[in-house]
């Protein structure tokens, strides 16, 4: 299954509220994916095996994968493009 | 009457794993949740609960025999055991009043935007929780339910000031704009401030100091099981314990490290539905005035001043835990001092130097503040149920936002003279910080803010 993470200070409350409006949004257009939450700190570890990384800050490195912007989830602000964007990386 | 309070306290009795789901569940169909995701949002958070019980638990047997081994080995007695934010905020999620900040916190910010006191939307429900943890510890301290909301109160409108304050210097730090961090622990800035504007007169407290560089060096440190390993490992030699013990130690002590945010995001998985909800309801009344967006510190996260500061900290925090004479507190699960981190890279625009500085001399603060609240913190464990803390020993947080404030208000709403007179000494200088660092940053930014959001806005759609 393909693999979606976000990361953020602790890996506890902002990320898993980004992971958890994203894990809805995926339900409801059907498409399943493993959504993670994860801290920035262990991010290197974890970007390695995954399909989409949802950053909540800015990235500084290129880390290969499709890199989306998470503050988009959290403001709501340019979501729906970071939703596209998403929806055609997990094809 | 009596059948409500039999009713009551049958509930209260089951403990917090049962009857804060029952509250959620209520919460949830009143927000309009379809009840199955409702119950599952409830049946999560007593999950929550209960492991985090069980993580604590863990730790707790684990540290608390070598804190006390290395009690009689030195005669240093550090009993107060540290278990970080995230225990923190389960125990404070299962105090039956904690549901009642939330209303509180929307409507004083409601209040505000209506009558434009602040530009700050907070969408961030999350750290309602550390509301709720003041104003439990105000109510045991002063006694009163009331005067610990009067606080929690006093503390939603400065939390929003500040948000105001720090929105331009965010989107400095992080390329974001329109977002803010109004956060209670960034409000330690305040104090800071005066000393902040004394080291702009020395030269050498202006160069900027490459974090980027450092972070590759002292990265893999901040790993959590990495740091659980090592400081599991010097406790355990400092207790006496032998090699192959402490390497024992070492390993429960990364779990536990490792384990708490694991099992602290599911109270956040329970509570996302509802504070998507909130945030939605406010964004919708207010979403189209030029505002901030009030978001919880993670946005900052990438900013590796913070993380570097925080790591070159924890010698200072162990060696001051063990010299500073009355300190009870064995730094632990706070241990990356996170508040301190955050709040001095937005006063002091990311410069490492000085918020190393900040950081070592503010530990002092954070250890006698975390012993002062040890007594509350370990008596809400146990009146709530919600981690068992073993006799002789003690539950507390090292790291604690905003203490001075908590501190401050809390003995002068027990009546103290002394805490009278450090809440309005804090709103004094906070008051001086807020319309001092306004002056400051208009003339840091060179510009108007208005100005600059139709500038930013233009060159986006350019893009």
């Amino acid at each position: 299954m393909k693999r979606v993470i976000v990361a953020c200070g602790s890996g506890v409350a902002t990320s898993q509220t980004v992971a958890s409006k994203v894990k809805r949004i995926l339900q409801e257009k059907k498409i399943s994916a493993e959504v993670e939450a994860v801290d920035i700190k262990s991010l290197d570890r974890h970007v390695k095996n995954c399909d989409v990384y949802i950053a909540i800050t800015k990235p500084k490195t290129d880390y290969g994968v499709p890199t989306l912007n998470g503050i988009a989830f959290l403001t709501g602000m340019g979501m729906d493009k970071e939703v596209e964007k998403l929806v055609e990386a997990l094809k | 009457m009596e059948v409500l309070q039999h009713v009551v306290q049958y509930v209260l009795n089951m403990g917090a794993s049962v009857f804060v789901p029952i509250i959620m569940l209520i919460i949830g169909i009143c927000a309009r949740m379809k009840l199955r995701e409702a119950i599952g949002a409830a049946i999560i958070f007593g999950v929550a609960f209960a492991g985090m019980n069980l993580v604590v638990g863990y730790m707790l047997d684990a540290i608390s025999p070598a804190a006390q081994s290395f009690a009689k080995n030195t005669g240093i007695s550090l009993t107060a055991i540290d278990g970080g934010w995230t225990t923190a905020a389960s125990i404070t999620w299962a105090w039956p009043l904690a549901f009642l900040v939330f209303p509180l916190q929307i409507a004083i910010n409601i209040v505000m935007l209506l009558f434009k006191w602040t530009k700050t939307l907070n969408v961030d429900m999350w750290n309602v929780w550390g509301k709720c943890f003041v104003a439990v510890m105000i109510s045991y301290i002063s006694g009163s339910i009331y005067l610990a909301f009067v606080v929690v109160a006093i503390q939603v409108i400065v939390e929003l000031k500040i948000g105001d304050i720090w929105g331009r210097e965010i989107e400095d730090l992080t390329g974001i704009p329109g977002v803010t961090v109004p956060h209670h622990m960034t409000l330690i800035a305040s104090l800071l401030y005066p000393i902040d504007k004394l080291l702009d007169k020395i030269p050498f407290m202006n160069k900027k100091m490459d974090a980027e560089a450092l972070k590759e060096k002292l990265g893999v440190f901040a790993e959590n099981h990495v740091m659980g390993a090592v400081i599991g490992f010097l406790l355990g030699l400092v207790a006496g314990y032998g090699i192959s013990k402490s390497l024992i130690l070492a390993i429960q002590a990364a779990t536990a490290l490792t384990l708490f945010p694991m099992v602290s995001k599911l109270f956040m998985q329970a509570l996302s539905p509802i504070s998507e909800a909130i945030s939605e309801f406010m964004r919708k009344h207010f979403g189209d005035r030029e505002i901030f967006i009030g978001l919880d510190w993670p946005i900052l996260a990438g900013r590796n001043e913070i993380w570097v500061s925080a790591i070159i900290l924890i010698p200072f925090e162990l060696l001051f835990a063990v010299i500073l004479p009355g300190n009870k507190v064995l730094p632990f699960g706070g241990i990356i001092n996170l508040s301190i981190a955050v709040a001095v890279v937005l006063l002091t625009r990311g410069n490492l130097l000085r918020m190393i500085i900040y950081g070592i001399v503010t530990t002092p603060v954070f250890l006698y503040i975390a012993t002062f609240f040890s007594p509350y913190i370990t008596r809400l464990a146990q009146e709530t149920g919600a981690v068992k803390v073993a006799e002789g020993t003690m539950l507390t947080w090292s790291t604690i936002e905003n203490g001075e404030f908590k501190f401050a208000f809390a003995e002068a709403m027990a009546g103290k003279w002394w805490g009278m007179l450090l809440s309005v000494l804090w709103l004094a200088l906070f008051a001086l910080f807020y319309y001092g660092r306004k002056k400051d940053n208009a003339a840091y930014f060179g510009q108007n803010h208005k100005e600059h959001v139709a500038d930013v806005f233009k060159k986006e759609q350019s893009l």
